[in-house]
């Protein structure tokens, strides 16, 4: 169970890098607007949504959709009022969010499976 | 009721043929709803709205649906159809109720969420907020979100504008069916919730707006509230402060994980403070219902509604400060004002338009009866969920204290629609849970279905007369922004008007009805608007449209002799010169 947790993690985190990478290169019309929503609201939403240990999927999906869509207002917000705003640097930031709630995420994990060994 | 979340499975899996033609008649319902609303044809010319000119077969299909939605809810004595056909049934009703307008046009509809893009478009071409500009630059979270939507993903501002109101039930109905599944266990109770949540959705406040989207995260704030932040009260002994010490005290937290309990707080921390950024009321109910809601003792963490007061003091003192200095928020409060700004102001106009409005009030009045008679009803059978009514019951509170443009009823009774409908499933239902509904309580529901059905139709699209806009009415509003040159003011007859999607900084627009507040006619408010655009040292153009006229004939607010005695008097100035003209609109340029 821990490793396909684990190996879910990994697969989150290295799909932000991915989409992240192609969203700021650029898509076809349909591709760019799948790619920038993962990245964007889907997959940090997921991830952060997995920090909470909620384990019925539809609350899980709830909180995915609003954590995704509540970190991205305050990441796009923060930029406006720093004046440093770009939707690529939107896509980076959520990208690195998405990768430190994975690593966050795998540290939980590592916590849990020390825990249960040591019981 | 329940406080926790039991799953629900059924056990017989097998694919049931009940099951198959309730989905089929689902879709024969989508695809007569959809065929008949795109063969309307612009403009909508009556005074009702969209429910006079939608043909037969639209009806048609909205009966079929509603039929089927209580064969699937009636389902067989294990309970209600399989959770793929009734999502499918939702999934239909929402595009039929809430979908209908983008079938027949494919411009959106209202003024708003044209506003709203500009804002957006207007954000994202500065890079940065200026609060000066306007209200809306001082709660710009939803702006900053949309603008980076829509950047990274390309995707058409006006199809995005033209889709919301699908979307965004569609994100509510998710957020309220969560919801459900922690306040009861039965499901053909979730199903009908969620129904009824579509049936007496008329506010039409699911537009690309601040307000939809806060919406949604007050309804997320509300599960984590009944889910992991939820608390167990303890026997109450009454008021003397000895005693409610002790109550308080003794409350314990449903969720026993503490790390839970912390992240849930976390999350609802992060959403107050993306509602406090994006929106000037939404706020406000949230602080209401999480104190009313907290004090009753059914949340855990006793501060958070400190807390939400804080950061919801912090924004207006920041970066809403701007904004407050020339408009206290508590300026307009007051019952009367309340009443005769919501619901006095708005009960005029012509007859058909009087109705539509008097359609909506009915539709608010009976769903809130039904609830009603249902709570009475639980608290008979000793299942009347405290926390239900609470959520009902505080955003009404609200009303008093601002008249919100008129608009707080709509919204009092938005918030507290998910609860109501809980409340009027009790009435609905038969007493006994779990129990298949028999062939009369059946019959019943297709009528209040069907009922309902019609008169959502009839509030939600009532204005269509005015806030449907025809090809050449865009024509004229893109001709006119494209002609003025930076600083040149533009203006409308009057309210709603398609503009400022993409020219929100660059010109000053406005309404000949906001301009001329109190007089409409030819001799006092020609030269007022005449006047304002030619002082203008940029120039004007003045946008002269069929929907704007029919919003200021249909509100009672001015003629058709009036408005064109109106035009006449303009035409003959000097310095006015015709520009464009179709069968729907009239521009003219006014020379400084």
């Amino acid at each position: 169970m821990s490793g396909a947790l684990k190996s879910q993690t990994l697969a989150i985190g290295l799909a932000a890098v991915a989409l992240s990478l192609v969203t700021i290169a650029g898509l076809p019309a349909p591709l760019q607007a799948v790619a920038a929503l993962g990245v964007l609201i889907l997959l940090p939403g997921v991830a952060l949504a997995r920090l909470l240990p909620v384990t019925d999927p539809a609350p899980a999906a709830l909180l995915a959709l609003a954590l995704g869509l509540a970190t991205l207002t305050a990441v796009s917000l923060g930029m406006f009022y720093l004046a440093v705003w770009s939707w690529q640097a939107c896509v980076l930031a959520m990208g690195l969010i998405t990768v430190l709630a994975c690593v966050a995420r795998a540290w939980q994990d590592t916590a849990r499976t020390r825990k249960e060994v040591a019981q | 009721m329940t406080s926790t979340l039991v799953p629900t499975t059924r056990t017989d899996k097998r694919l049931k043929l009940r099951d198959v033609w309730c989905a089929l008649a689902g879709l024969a319902s989508l695809v007569l709803a959809v065929g008949a609303a795109a063969s309307v044809v612009l403009p909508v010319n009556s005074d009702l709205g969209l429910v006079a000119v939608l043909p037969y077969p639209y009806w048609v299909g909205l009966l079929l649906l509603n039929v089927t939605f209580v064969v699937a809810l009636r389902g067989d004595a294990t309970g209600p159809a399989s959770r793929p056909v009734m999502m499918w049934l939702l999934a239909v009703q929402v595009l039929v109720l809430f979908g209908a307008a983008a079938f027949v046009t494919d411009v959106p509809r209202g003024e708003v969420a044209f506003r709203h893009l500009g804002i957006a478009d207007a954000l994202g071409g500065t890079g940065a907020v200026d609060p000066n500009i306007d209200a809306y630059f001082n709660w710009p979270g939803f702006f900053a979100l949309l603008a980076t939507v829509l950047q990274a993903t390309g995707l058409d501002p006006l199809t995005v504008a033209l889709w919301a109101p699908v979307f965004n039930v569609g994100l509510w109905l998710v957020a309220v069916a969560v919801l459900m599944r922690y306040l009861t266990q039965d499901p053909r109770r979730r199903w009908l919730v969620l129904w009824i949540f579509c049936l007496g959705n008329w506010q039409d406040q699911d537009y690309l707006s601040p307000q939809a989207f806060g919406f949604f995260l007050y309804l997320v704030v509300a599960v984590l509230l009944i889910g992991p932040l939820a608390a167990r009260p303890s026997r109450f002994r009454g008021f003397r402060p000895s005693d409610l010490a002790a109550w308080w005290r003794e409350r314990s937290p449903s969720e026993h994980r503490p790390g839970f309990r912390v992240g849930a707080l976390a999350a609802v921390i992060l959403l107050v403070t993306v509602i406090c950024a994006s929106h000037q009321l939404t706020p406000f109910m949230l602080l209401i219902t999480i104190t009313v809601l907290t004090l009753s003792g059914r949340v855990w963490p006793g501060r958070l509604p400190l807390i939400t007061a804080i950061l919801l003091v912090l924004w207006l003192v920041y970066p809403a400060s701007t904004y407050l200095i020339g408009h206290p928020p508590m300026e307009d409060a007051g019952l009367s004002a309340a009443v005769e700004s919501n619901v006095a102001e708005r009960v005029s106009g012509t007859p058909g338009h009087v109705f539509v409005v008097q359609v909506r009030v009915v539709l608010t009045v009976l769903l809130w009866l039904l609830a009603l008679a249902g709570a009475v009803r639980d608290w008979r059978r000793r299942r009347l969920d405290i926390r239900v009514v609470l959520f009902a019951v505080s955003p009404m509170l609200l009303f008093p204290s601002q008249m919100y443009g008129g608009e707080m009823l709509i919204r009092v009774s938005l918030f507290a629609l998910p609860f109501i409908a809980l409340l009027a499933s009790s009435a609905l239902l038969p007493k006994q849970c779990s129990t298949r509904p028999s062939f009369k309580t059946a019959g019943a529901l297709v009528l209040i279905f069907c009922l309902l059905a019609a008169m959502t139709v009839t509030g939600r699209f009532g204005n269509a007369r005015y806030d449907v806009f025809t090809d050449n009415e865009m024509a004229a509003i893109a001709a006119a922004e494209s002609m003025a040159p930076p600083g040149a003011a533009i203006l409308s007859a009057a309210h709603p008007t398609p503009w400022r999607t993409g020219t929100y900084l660059e010109h000053q627009h406005r309404a000949i009805e906001d301009l001329c507040r109190q007089d409409l006619t030819a001799a006092t408010c020609g030269p007022t608007f005449y006047n304002y655009a030619r002082n203008n040292p940029a120039g004007g153009f003045v946008v002269l449209m069929r929907s704007t006229e029919a919003s200021l004939v249909l509100q009672g607010d001015s003629t058709t002799n009036n408005m064109q005695e109106m035009e006449q008097w303009f035409k003959a100035q000097d310095g006015v010169e015709l520009v464009l003209s179709n069968a729907d609109a009239r521009v003219y340029r006014v020379v400084p």
